[in-house]
């Protein structure tokens, strides 16, 4: 059984601003397997965003091959691209990016309801909720919300669809080490329990503490992969 | 029922910034109640129009010879004048037929002369229909056992210097071409204050016409409907009733003019509606790609989440439509009391048309009315949608090119 969920290979990516050519990725190599809960560290500007968005269909890449679940991305067009990503992509951004107008369930409801669910949707939401122990925000805009709760729901509207990969951004940035270490424990157990696969973007050494396995970039490139063996965040989980 | 997610959005974008949403529907309110005000005023003086030309004689249909379309000869009778005109009250959706009969006539009186275009009629049936006929001045209208008897205008009477009982020496044409003369007892005089109506009318009874003439029977029928609008659904069954050789011609074949005029009106008013749509259109656009651009990020998350770009479409134009549900309805609320107004008290046209209210022989009603209605809804709702739909054109095509990988930084989207 294939275990690889991305592999890129020599994956160059340059951006055009005004006459400058800027090279974000330099012949990026990766694999990513099934079960992993991946860091990608680096400092700023060696390309760990924009390696997110290749690997989450947001962008093609300018050279180099990027195969999620062994489809090349640069055969699908702007439609088939959307549909991986709401069908077996879940995100997780650094500003939580919950739709203010609608409350936490309705959130989680939302991503069931663009790929077409019926009737059905809203227990699968309110579960989704519950199980993440979000149940009581249920009815709450995001600007009733802390900054914890609002990413935490963000997490479960990323995996209400049962995503074989998650991509969260920077997703830690905006929350105290308290909130932070229980979102993490919470991917942690999602990950664990509905065999999902996390890649994060990240800085914070909270993430990489609980991190299976971190990818070091710099200058557009892999420098380093590094497996861990112990039990990611269990030092923690014991205290 | 549940209602679709993508609706609760829509509906609650709009109270995110209440004063822009405010001032959005004021627009396309104001659009509506503009659009909608000018409709009702063309539609209450097309119809005004409509009645004045039927009451003014003509009707709304006109059962004549078949050759008078071609010659407009007045000595031309209908081959069976009874039988049209029976065929014609007892048709659906007429409310009344009169029999007329014309001819070019002299009046004098001393040394006076005036010609004009005298008209034979069933009194009883006349009266009725006619309005000019109801502005008896002196005296009063014909009555059908009435012999050696007319009615005159005001303007006939003034040239004439004549009275009410005064006789009056006619000089016709008759049926062989030779003179034919009488004397006609003035019974009454009619003033509609406008001097080219006054300066021609002359009745007669129709039994007068045809001794005078020599030409029996009725010229043309004039046929007056309940509903104006049934006009081209009533002329073919009314064509196929009567005698072969007669024909049936509508108000606007008679007077191509008055028709004309409506046309104008009402391509106009179209118009200037036209103008104050694309004038909202264009201000409601402006305002729906301010919202989207300050709604970039989140719109690139969705898309990111996994949007579809017909999602996005649909997203932004179900906001549209409530947008301009909203503006329909202030549309209304604004255009409603104006047309309500202006149906019961109407506008006075006097001061602007000098006094004179006639076209083409027609007698306008110098008040105008608008027409209100419930076509005030189903115009409201449909400017105001068409209105927002347009409007969201161009912020859809926006929001369609932003760029979701600006979802996953903090970068500007």
């Amino acid at each position: 059984m294939n275990d690889v969920l991305v592999e890129a290979r020599d994956v160059r990516k340059d951006f055009h601003v005004g006459k400058i050519t800027v090279n974000a990725l330099r012949g990026l190599d990766l694999e990513v397997r099934k079960g992993d809960f991946l860091a990608i560290v680096g400092p700023s500007g060696s390309g760990k965003t924009t390696l997110l968005n290749l690997i989450g269909a947001l962008d093609v890449a300018t050279g180099g091959v990027v195969s999620v679940f062994g489809q090349d991305l640069s055969t699908l067009g702007r439609r088939r691209r959307a549909h991986l990503r709401l069908n077996s992509l879940g995100f997780v951004f650094q500003a939580y990016n919950l739709v203010p107008v609608l409350t936490a369930l309705e959130n989680v409801e939302f991503v069931l309801e663009l790929q077409g669910a019926g009737s059905e949707l809203r227990g699968t939401a309110m579960a989704v909720l519950d199980e993440l122990s979000l149940g009581d925000l249920s009815d709450r805009r995001p600007s009733e919300m802390s900054g914890g709760q609002q990413q935490r729901v963000a997490v479960a509207r990323a995996v209400a669809a049962k995503p074989r990969l998650v991509l969260a951004d920077e997703p830690t940035a905006n929350l105290d080490s308290e909130n932070a270490e229980a979102l993490l424990k919470m991917m942690r157990e999602l990950r664990d329990e509905h065999d999902m696969t996390f890649v994060f973007s990240t800085h914070d050494p909270l993430v990489v503490s609980y991190a299976s396995r971190v990818v070091t970039l710099r200058d557009g490139k892999v420098v380093s992969d590094e497996q861990k063996n112990s039990d990611p965040g269990a030092h923690r989980s014991a205290n | 029922m549940r209602v679709p997610l993508l609706a609760k959005y829509a509906v609650r974008t709009m109270g995110r910034n209440v004063r822009r949403t405010f001032l959005s529907v004021v627009g396309v309110g104001v659009g509506c109640a503009i659009a909608i005000f000018m409709t009702a005023l063309t539609k209450g003086s097309g119809e005004m129009r409509v009645r004045a030309v039927a009451e003014s004689g003509y009707g709304h249909l006109r059962i004549v010879p078949g050759e008078w379309e071609r010659t407009r000869d007045n000595d031309l009778r209908l081959a069976d004048w009874r039988g049209a005109l029976e065929a014609a009250r007892s048709t659906t959706g007429v409310r009344s037929a009169v029999p007329h009969a014309r001819t070019t006539a002299l009046l004098a009186f001393g040394t006076r002369v005036t010609g004009l275009e005298m008209l034979g009629v069933e009194p009883e049936a006349e009266f009725a229909m006619n309005r000019i006929a109801r502005m008896i001045s002196e005296g009063r209208y014909l009555a059908s056992t009435d012999r050696d008897a007319a009615v005159i205008g005001s303007t006939v009477a003034e040239r004439l210097e004549v009275e009410l009982d005064d006789d009056l020496l006619l000089t016709v044409v008759g049926e062989g071409g030779e003179m034919e003369y009488a004397m006609l007892r003035i019974v009454g005089i009619v003033s509609t204050g406008v001097t080219d109506l006054d300066g021609a009318f002359c009745h007669v009874t129709l039994d007068e016409m045809a001794d005078l003439t020599g030409f029996e029977g009725a010229g043309e029928i004039t046929v007056m409907l309940d509903d104006p609008g049934a006009l081209e659904d009533i002329a073919p069954g009314l064509r196929s009733e009567i005698a072969a050789g007669d024909d049936v011609m509508t108000w606007m074949d008679l007077l191509p003019a008055q028709s004309g005029d409506a046309e104008s009106d009402e391509v106009f008013m179209s118009f200037l509606s036209f103008i104050v749509v694309v004038v909202v259109v264009l201000g409601i656009a402006g305002a729906q790609l301010t919202a989207i651009l300050e709604r970039r990020r989140e719109l690139a998350v969705l898309m990111a989440l996994g949007m579809k770009d017909r999602q996005v479409v649909g997203l932004i134009f179900l906001e549209a439509v409530a947008m301009g549900v909203l503006g329909a309805v202030a549309g209304l609320l604004i255009a409603t009391p104006l047309v309500y107004q202006t149906a019961t008290s109407g506008i006075d046209l006097r001061s602007l048309m000098g006094g004179d209210f006639s076209i083409s022989g027609v007698l306008l009603d110098p008040v105008m009315y608008s027409d209100m209605g419930p076509w005030m809804v189903s115009q409201a709702f449909l400017i105001g949608l068409v209105s927002m739909l347009i409007a969201g054109i161009y912020p859809v095509w926006f929001a369609l090119r932003i760029d979701p990988t600006s979802a996953l930084s903090l970068r500007e989207a």
